[in-house]
């Protein structure tokens, strides 16, 4: 008994440095990536790491605490307009714009998730994907705030501090990257966390975990809430980085692009859906020259992925470790 | 100009209460919201389209056709994918969320994003208060009140209508007394394809026929489910018109823009108030 149980715990050991590893070669080479290639490709690798931000965000809400929601795409473009609006008509810095348009979000959520979150079944799935289609209206359509379908222009970089400048396009790079790795290593602590723990438990059985003297409700809007913040602060750092912003970027499509992009990877990994947020993007780069067959493609696999393997990737690559949980 | 927007909002209001109906009935026995009928929704009305312009058929030939051709998409649908998932209503869910992009993308591949006129295939109007309302839009109403009396005779006469209600109050006990749930899937699924389609053809011809022209629809109708509550037949009715005049009023004296968006706020203050729907049984 004793035996397998340590081998158990090297197991896990040899797992956790093995990761490790991993994770210090892909830092490693995002980091010397804008050095040693293109232009294209860094732009290509700053898309890569705003939709992770945002697919990882997802995950929060939706792969570990459970209710399934359409709505992701709105949230980012909230913040991304947000943060635009705050800089170009209200003046603000780039510094103190981006914190304020996660906040917005983050309580823009939490008002829909208040009453949202107690519906039953799929109304509440249903409900955000009207919410997320209302949204871009309201952005199309609001001509005098968000200049509707002519789409905002001349969005300022972040400003610089300390001799650094964040108008080229490495420094911004940089900038955004450093956003990505501390966006992802908050998601993770979250999740590793107490808090984390009790979300898992509201997802596994809501009413159990209620039983056991859980605020389901308030741990259910509160991570809704924060997925939805740092949704909004990675269309903050969009909006920052292109510098034009259009209603279409934030249609329904960009929030389907999200629970894709997470189911490929795998709900409730966090890492899986970050890795489906790489492999979606280069997938969208390769087919740049045929843009109406992305959505179909899209579609077949995210309904291949269903059949196939629901949990994703990391389900795929559980399943061939030889069927561990 | 009131009765004008007054009539319009009965007549949109109609078609969303026709894809209402079936995706009540799917909702309430298979528990899956069946985003996959705004895909139905698209490509029966292309089908239409076609079988008017490059072969020549009546109007009603086209649109029995386009029902036959609805209703055996959702057919498959439901046969080939809801059917694995059986059990998981996420990926169910899901599922039919894809269907719906898919469909509607397909559309746009084959036939391009253009909008294409449906020819009229009855021209003239009645001339009612002063006002001239088209025959077209009146047989809209017409055939979605004739459709609603035809499924509820279906539902409450037959024996297939009598499984439907057994299942949607307790699908275990229903399948325990021997009904067939395959079946009774079958058939409602059959029936939301037949009506989308309906729905799709009676409109095409007053909006015309464009690849994105199943989404505000599909949304709407799926808020009719919510507002009118599951299993009820009369609810989806009055929840359909409903919207539809709240949608057209509010249009034209409150905002044209956010149009769409006054049934977010509809949505949003009955959940508030009524989270089962106003006339919810579930």
């Amino acid at each position: 008994m004793t035996d397998t149980v340590l081998t158990k715990k090297q197991r896990q050991k040899r797992t956790r440095t093995r990761n490790l590893i991993i994770i210090a070669v892909v830092l490693a080479l995002l980091a010397i990536l804008p050095q040693v290639t293109s232009d294209y490709i860094t732009y290509v690798a700053v898309l890569a790491i705003i939709y992770a931000i945002l697919t990882g965000s997802y995950d929060l809400t939706t792969g570990y605490t459970g209710p399934l929601t359409f709505c992701h795409g709105a949230f980012y473009g909230i913040g991304a307009y947000a943060s635009a609006l705050l800089t170009l008509k209200a003046g603000f810095p780039f510094w103190v714009a981006f914190p304020l348009s996660g906040i917005m979000v983050f309580i823009f959520a939490a008002i829909i998730g208040y009453p949202g979150l107690r519906l039953q079944g799929h109304y509440f799935a249903v409900t955000t994907f009207f919410f997320g289609h209302f949204i871009y209206l309201v952005i199309l359509n609001s001509v005098s705030l968000t200049n509707g379908p002519m789409g905002l222009r001349n969005i300022p970089p972040p400003e610089g501090f300390l001799g650094i400048t964040f108008t080229s396009l490495n420094s911004s790079y940089y900038l955004i990257f450093i956003f990505g790795v501390i966006a992802v290593a908050f998601l993770y602590f979250l999740v590793n966390s107490g808090i984390g723990k009790i979300l898992i438990s509201i997802r596994e059985n809501e009413e159990l975990s209620q039983a056991i003297g859980v605020n389901t409700a308030l741990y259910k809007v509160l991570a809704f809430s924060i997925g939805a913040g740092i949704a909004g602060l990675a269309g903050s750092l969009f909006a920052h980085f292109f510098r034009l912003l259009h209603p279409t970027t934030f249609a329904w499509m960009t929030s389907e692009m999200v629970v894709i992009m997470a189911l490929v990877g795998g709900l409730g990994t966090l890492i899986g859906p970050i890795i489906g947020a790489g492999i979606v993007t280069l997938i969208l780069e390769l087919m740049r020259f045929a843009p109406e067959f992305r959505f179909i493609i899209w579609s077949v696999a995210l309904i291949a992925v269903l059949i196939i393997e629901p949990r994703g990737l990391m389900g795929l690559v559980r399943r061939i470790q030889g069927g561990k949980k | 100009m009131f009765l004008q927007q007054l009539i319009n909002g009965i007549i949109i209001g109609a078609s969303y209460a026709l894809i209402a109906l079936g995706l009540n009935l799917i909702w309430s026995i298979t528990d899956i919201p069946d985003f996959s009928q705004g895909g139905i929704y698209v490509i029966t009305a292309y089908v239409a389209y076609f079988a008017v312009k490059l072969a020549g058929f009546p109007f009603v030939l086209s649109l029995l056709l386009a029902m036959v051709v609805g209703a055996a998409m959702a057919f498959c649908i439901e046969r080939f994918l809801y059917r694995r998932f059986t059990g998981h209503g996420r990926i169910q869910l899901l599922c039919a969320i894809a269907l719906f992009f898919l469909l509607s993308n397909l559309a746009i591949l084959f036939w391009t994003a253009k909008t294409k006129i449906f020819p009229s295939y009855l021209p003239g109007g009645l001339t009612l208060f002063g006002l001239m309302v088209s025959y077209q839009r009146i047989v809209v109403l017409v055939v979605a009140l004739a459709l609603f009396v035809a499924v509820y005779l279906f539902i409450m006469r037959t024996k297939i209508g009598k499984a439907i209600r057994a299942a949607s109050q307790d699908r275990e006990a229903a399948e325990v007394v021997g009904i067939n749930i395959s079946t009774v899937n079958s058939a409602v699924f059959m029936i939301g394809g037949a009506l989308s389609a309906t729905a799709a053809i009676l409109i095409s011809p007053l909006y015309s026929v464009f690849p994105t022209m199943g989404d505000l629809p599909l949304l709407k109708s799926l808020v009719v489910v919510i507002l009118g509550g599951f299993g009820s037949v009369a609810g989806v009715l009055i929840g359909g018109l409903g919207l539809g005049i709240v949608e057209s009023l509010g249009g034209v004296y409150i905002s044209a823009a956010y149009q769409h968006g006054f049934t977010f706020f509809v949505l949003i203050l009955v959940l508030l108030f009524f989270p089962k729907g106003l006339f919810g049984r579930v």
